[in-house]
């Protein structure tokens, strides 16, 4: 079985990376048919092989597995390709692919490098631990996808404001789309968050988890992360905060999610480690 | 003197020019009439014309050397303009140069269509002036028919038309849908007439129109449902605008920044954008350095109509086609057209010739048979002379000479003397 597991571990990051390869094709003008259709095969092969890995994990595991902080990072990653997937099946825009699959198959490179070959079970499992890690790999995914389009639209904003009319001008949705997706995208992320937060909260109440307090510096930035993308979600009705300066808050804020994330690496810096 | 080898075409346009030049020397339409008078009534000048618009001003002269011809077009209308802008064509180049020009080869946006109805206001203008005669009349009229044949005979015509609609793509990039968003378009013109219909085609939300007449505001606001503004509350009306279509008369300042608040500018959730279709621009230039604020003009989408330009590789080669078998057929026509005396004459001779024959053969008592033989020999010995004399016209330069030739006006296209 772990030979399995380090097979699809593998090949994972290929997947995305020739995904985001192939994107990056019709990004700069290769729109033929052949591109298109291998395009798809190459993300649903990437999503698919995604789905097997974590499968396999649980099997081995024999349940739900504990996330440590590369497999969140897996599950970030799978999870941001799903609502990104979503994001271009409504809008029918594919070109931002090249990007964010690229973000994308780089996360999943170092989940794959660093991650450990098998999980153990979740403990103690039950449900309401489970829809803190559910929720909160969803709000983190949802607010990278906020970040990535928030910088999408930094890029095409200064083409435009520069007068250069090349593939960025051409191939990326138009700005009052990116901006939308990036307060979309914010939202859903601060509407999992809370569910997340207040999930974990309980938990760490109820079951009286070691070492929580609310001073926990992960805690004081995930509340902070929480009112800054609640902000950003409802930005179109606050006056002044242009979608410039919303596109520049939501990159401060994936900039700043990294940093909670990589904070569980360094040991004794927070509970959640 | 109406041979093509006398034509001479002296000007400058967006492709040697850049926007603050030609804004500096873009004719105004009420000074276009003296203007051409002064040239065509100018010592050896036999016909003139003037065609002006946003991206070209150029002056078609018949009858002077190069020299003389640019001479005339610097006193007139270029005045102390630097030699690199300038560009001047003679004899069959002239001839090409024209027929670009109306088939929208020579456009900023490729096959654009405004500039038919522009080659068609210099044509009824130099009429009006009396200033064209038995070549420029024909040329001009050739040139609007190789345009329309330009446009309906491939893709040419079709996409994106003119900046009018680049200006429209431009602004769908930043709003994506126009529905809601509110247009402002300074003039009521015929280009902003035309931004007004393209703006309708995207069911922009809303348009209003402000000009210096306000009567003519209203005129076009009533038509496309809008509110008219006179130029003396544009700021008012700039407030209300998140896109701004400027086809006006613009003395470079008409827009100052001073109509756009800063405050009311980084308040606003989008970016306004102003599209500057003017030549001179109505726009001060400064206002690109406002926050929150797009500007552009005709030099900056340039690049936009360019990248439309690569797609049309297949159109452009048959375009190039029916433009060398247009210039092919109009130098044909003016070498036989050159033959017109003589065809004259040649008639007039051969009835003599019949007279002279049948007097000397019936003495004057040819019964009406004989007369008939005679009338219908010397008819047929006309038609062969004619026919022949076509086909020597046609024959003059061959197709495949002016191929090279055009190929030749191509290459110096980039660098023309």
């Amino acid at each position: 079985m772990n030979t399995w597991i380090q097979c699809v571990t593998v090949l994972l990051p290929v997947a995305y990376m020739s995904t985001a390869l192939l994107h990056g094709m019709a990004f700069a003008g290769d729109k033929q048919p052949p591109i298109a259709g291998w395009r798809r095969a190459s993300l649903w092969t990437a999503l698919a092989l995604h789905a097997v890995l974590f499968a396999l994990h649980a099997r081995v595991a024999g349940g739900f597995p504990e996330l440590d902080p590369w497999l969140i990072v897996s599950s970030v990653s799978l999870t941001v390709t799903l609502l990104w997937t979503a994001v271009t099946v409504r809008s029918r825009q594919a070109s931002a692919g090249a990007i964010v699959l690229g973000v994308v198959g780089l996360l999943q490179l170092l989940a794959s490098a660093f991650g450990p070959v098998t999980a153990n079970v979740l403990a103690p499992l039950n449900a309401a631990r489970i829809l803190h890690v559910v929720t909160s790999v969803f709000a983190a995914a949802a607010l990278v996808l906020s970040g990535l389009y928030g910088l999408l639209h930094l890029m095409l904003y200064r083409q435009m404001r520069a007068k250069r009319f090349g593939p960025i001008f051409r191939q990326l949705p138009n700005l009052e789309q990116l901006s939308r997706t990036t307060r979309r995208a914010a939202l859903a992320g601060f509407l999992f968050l809370t569910a997340g937060l207040n999930i974990g909260i309980g938990m760490a109440h109820a079951q009286d988890v070691s070492g929580f307090d609310y001073r926990d510096p992960q805690v004081v930035l995930t509340i902070a992360l929480w009112i800054h993308f609640g902000m950003i979600a409802f930005s179109h009705v606050i006056r002044g905060l242009t979608a410039r300066r919303t596109s520049i808050a939501a990159l401060a804020g994936l900039i700043t999610l990294i940093a909670t994330l990589l904070m569980a690496l360094i040991p004794g810096i927070t509970f959640h480690e | 003197m109406d041979s093509v080898q006398d034509l001479i075409l002296v000007g400058f346009s967006h492709r040697t020019a850049p926007v603050n030049v030609r804004e500096q020397y873009a004719v105004r339409g009420e000074d276009l009439e003296p203007c051409l008078r002064a040239i065509a009534s100018a010592d050896g000048v036999d016909e003139a014309c003037v065609l002006s618009t946003c991206n070209r001003t150029e002056v078609l002269v018949i009858g002077t050397g190069r020299e003389t011809a640019t001479a005339l077009a610097r006193q007139h209308l270029f005045r102390s303009m630097g030699d690199e802008h300038l560009y001047a064509f003679e004899g069959v180049h002239a001839v090409i140069h024209l027929f670009r020009v109306a088939g929208g080869l020579d456009s900023l946006v490729l096959g654009e269509s405004e500039i038919l109805a522009q080659v068609k206001h210099a044509l009824d203008q130099a009429r009006k002036a009396d200033a064209i005669k038995r070549l420029l009349h024909p040329l001009l009229t050739h040139a609007i028919a190789v345009g329309k044949r330009i446009r309906t005979e491939t893709e040419l015509g079709r996409g994106t038309l003119s900046v009018a609609r680049v200006g429209v793509d431009v602004a769908k990039q930043v709003f994506g849908s126009l529905e809601a968003a509110h247009a402002l378009i300074i003039g009521a013109g015929e280009t902003a007439q035309l931004v007004a219909r393209h703006l309708a085609s995207e069911r922009v939300g809303s348009m209003d129109f402000a000009n210096r007449t306000l009567q003519r505001a209203e005129l076009v606001a009533s038509e496309f449902g809008g509110v008219a503004y006179g130029l003396g509350d544009l700021k008012q009306a700039l407030l209300r605008a998140d896109l701004v279509v400027a086809c006006i008369d613009g003395d470079g300042g008409l827009v100052g920044t001073d109509l756009f608040s800063a405050r009311e500018l980084n308040r606003r959730a989008r970016p306004m954008l102003v599209v500057d279709l003017s030549v001179p621009r109505a726009v001060d230039r400064r206002a690109a350095d406002l926050g929150n604020l797009l500007v552009y003009d005709l030099d900056d989408l340039e690049p936009v109509v360019e990248s439309n330009l690569k797609n049309r590789g297949a159109a452009m080669t048959q375009a190039d086609e029916i433009l060398v078998a247009e210039v092919h057929k109009f130098l044909a026509l003016r070498t036989y057209a050159a033959f017109s005396p003589v065809i004259g004459e040649l008639a007039q001779r051969f009835d003599t010739a019949r007279e002279q024959v049948l007097d000397t053969v019936a003495g004057g008592s040819a019964s009406a048979r004989e007369m008939q033989i005679a009338h219908e020999l010397v008819k047929k010995l006309l038609d062969i002379a004619l026919s022949t004399m076509k086909e020597g016209a046609r024959n003059a330069r061959s197709e495949a000479v002016l191929d090279r030739e055009y190929q030749r006006f191509l290459d110096n296209l980039e660098s023309p003397s």
